[in-house]
């Protein structure tokens, strides 16, 4: 049971981590961007391939080197905002709503194709292996502690990201990002330059993924085609809104909601004879009524973004203007 | 009548749509610490003329001149942060900030706002600058009768509140000039005054005023000077009252004047 309890802990403070960036994106700028969980996935796979060393042919992929994984985690992060940038100029320059989403879902999977049939790049389908607890020969951790360890680190690095975010939410820079996704028109005349707004946002939210990226790849131990697809990005979608989009406390409970308690408890589901997969296929069902049932009867979500309240009572306690 | 260089000098403005020139050889200008009337009928080329001022459109000829600086081919929010300011037809609040919020925002400081700075920079000093601009915000709205509205979504407001919380912001950006897009939509009679009156107060505080807008009486009431479109052209010049005897004038849009009237409050 512990044992359990360690998984599901790790894997929701590795998907918080997620769900944090992408509601920069989303939850602040106002982008539905779809190309989201490929910088999950080049974060992934950029840890392994800087951190696994060499393995003997058939594998093939690029740089194989054998960095301590801290330097992997921050290069990793550093090539995820990379191709966010390359992205995001193209995507962010003219293109607003279902056309940026539309972008965003073409160049995510161009990458997965990429990925998957370009074989020298990451080991093709067959991806990479072999990141066995990081840190922990270094810090003298036994194997049998090291998932306690792990999960430490994987709520360590939630919680920093979710105090810088609190910052940034609070900041005149949060506020700005806020009118883009107000009134992006409205913004610009007042002096708000929307591109490169947008495009620090987007930089913003993607290297949080790639971070979640590389402390994913570090929980799987490898990371291959069949571990993400694009739509990946749907589910991080489903947990943001059911919690409160923009507000990152509500961000994190939604996280808890959606792929925690929905994704686990169906587990506890008896087996039905004859049909394996049924209880397998209830979650995204679940996930879908309860994505439907909160667009219809709550959409701001569990915890709606909070506004500022102005503590300071004005002079004049008069009634509101005509 | 002294020699001040104009706020805003707009020459040979042109802009096509397909084979419709919607703004065609426009030329005018906007004196300083003035407010200037621009009218004309629908489709004169009048909101047009103020996206290609403004940056939102680009314009295929002309130049504009803001206080001696050309400005075509820059973008909007460059415009802007060089003092000239428009609203727009629909008001353009942020509706899910607070009313607070969007006067706040109206100002645009870079040294507060690049994402290290207001990020990671000193807490301090980031504090300070936040109090003195949330006082200056605070009188605004109070000027404005919004106080007590003041932690309210914008977009829970009523039409005539939306327009105030859009003079608010121009209040709190202290441009050297503004465009206003028909500020009278759907407004009624004493919240026009109101306007009327803060429009004399843009003046006081430096900023000149350009108004476009079908209400001929609010015009009559606020203009210095008014400037009158048809079909993408300027066809006249003057103050209000001059254009009344001008044919060119009536034929294209005035008719029979209607007359002002103060609204009784």
């Amino acid at each position: 049971m512990t044992q359990y309890l360690v998984t599901v802990l790790t894997e929701g403070a590795i998907f918080g981590i997620m769900a944090l960036g992408l509601n920069v994106i989303w939850g602040w700028s106002g982008d539905f961007d779809l190309a989201y969980y490929g910088y999950v996935a080049l974060g992934a796979y950029m840890t392994l391939a800087l951190t696994i060393g060499r393995h003997p042919a058939p594998e093939r992929y690029i740089l194989g080197l054998q960095l301590p994984y801290l330097v992997a985690i921050v290069l990793a992060v550093a090539s995820a905002m990379l191709l966010a940038l390359v992205i995001g100029l193209i995507a962010l320059r003219h293109l607003r709503g279902i056309y940026f989403s539309i972008v965003t879902l073409g160049g995510v999977y161009v990458l997965y194709a990429m990925v998957g049939q370009f074989v020298p790049l990451f080991n093709g389908y067959q991806g990479l292996a072999g990141l066995i607890n990081p840190m922990g020969d270094a810090l003298g951790i036994d194997f049998n502690s090291y998932q306690y360890f792990f999960l430490g680190f994987a709520i360590g690095v939630l919680l920093l990201v979710y105090l810088f975010l609190s910052r940034v939410s609070s900041s005149r820079f949060g506020l700005a990002l806020r009118s883009l996704r107000e009134d992006e028109r409205a913004a610009a005349a007042f002096g708000r330059d929307i591109y490169r707004l947008k495009l620090k946002a987007y930089l913003l939210g993607a290297g949080i993924g790639g971070l979640a990226g590389a402390l994913f790849a570090a929980y799987l131990t490898a990371f291959n085609t069949s571990a993400w697809t694009p739509l990946e990005t749907v589910v991080l979608y489903a947990a943001i809104l059911v919690g409160g989009r923009g507000n990152i406390r509500g961000v994190v409970l939604g996280v808890l909601i959606v792929f925690v308690l929905i994704e686990e408890s169906t587990r506890f589901l008896p087996d039905i004879p004859g049909h394996p997969n049924v209880v397998l296929q209830l979650r995204p069902i679940v996930i879908g009524a309860a994505l439907i049932l909160f667009l219809r009867f709550r959409p701001q979500g569990l915890l709606p973004e909070r506004r500022y309240v102005d503590p300071i009572q004005p002079k004049t306690a008069q009634g509101p203007a005509t | 009548m002294t020699e001040t260089p104009p706020a805003l000098d707009v020459r040979g403005l042109t802009k096509l749509f397909g084979g419709l020139r919607a703004v065609d050889d426009c030329s005018f200008t906007a004196p300083k610490g003035k407010v200037t009337g621009l009218i004309g009928p629908n489709g004169a080329g009048k909101s047009t003329a103020i996206d290609l001022i403004s940056g939102f459109k680009l314009p295929d000829a002309g130049t504009v001149l803001f206080e001696g600086k050309a400005l075509e081919g820059l973008p909007p929010h460059r415009i802007s942060r060089l003092g000239l300011i428009r609203t727009f037809q629909t008001p353009r609040e942020w509706p899910g900030l607070t009313v607070l919020e969007n006067v706040v925002l109206a100002r645009w400081d870079e040294a507060r706002e690049t994402f290290w700075r207001s990020v990671l920079g000193l807490k301090q000093a980031q504090r300070e600058a936040t109090v003195v601009e949330l006082a200056g915000a605070r009188e605004i709205l109070e000027e404005f009768g919004l106080s007590a509205l003041r932690n309210e979504r914008a977009g829970n407001l009523s039409g005539g509140q939306k327009r105030l919380v859009e003079f608010a912001r121009i209040r709190m950006a202290q441009p050297q000039l503004v465009i206003l897009d028909e500020p009278m939509g759907g407004v009624n009679p004493v919240l026009g005054e109101r306007m009327a009156l803060a429009i004399q107060g843009f003046i006081t505080a430096g900023t000149s005023v350009i108004v476009v807008e079908h209400n001929l009486p609010f015009i009559e009431r606020v203009t210095d000077h008014v400037v009158v479109m048809s079909q993408g052209s300027v066809i006249a010049t003057g103050p209000f009252e001059s254009l009344r005897s001008n044919q060119a004038v009536i034929d294209a849009y005035l008719g029979e004047m209607p007359t002002y009237e103060q609204p009784s409050a």
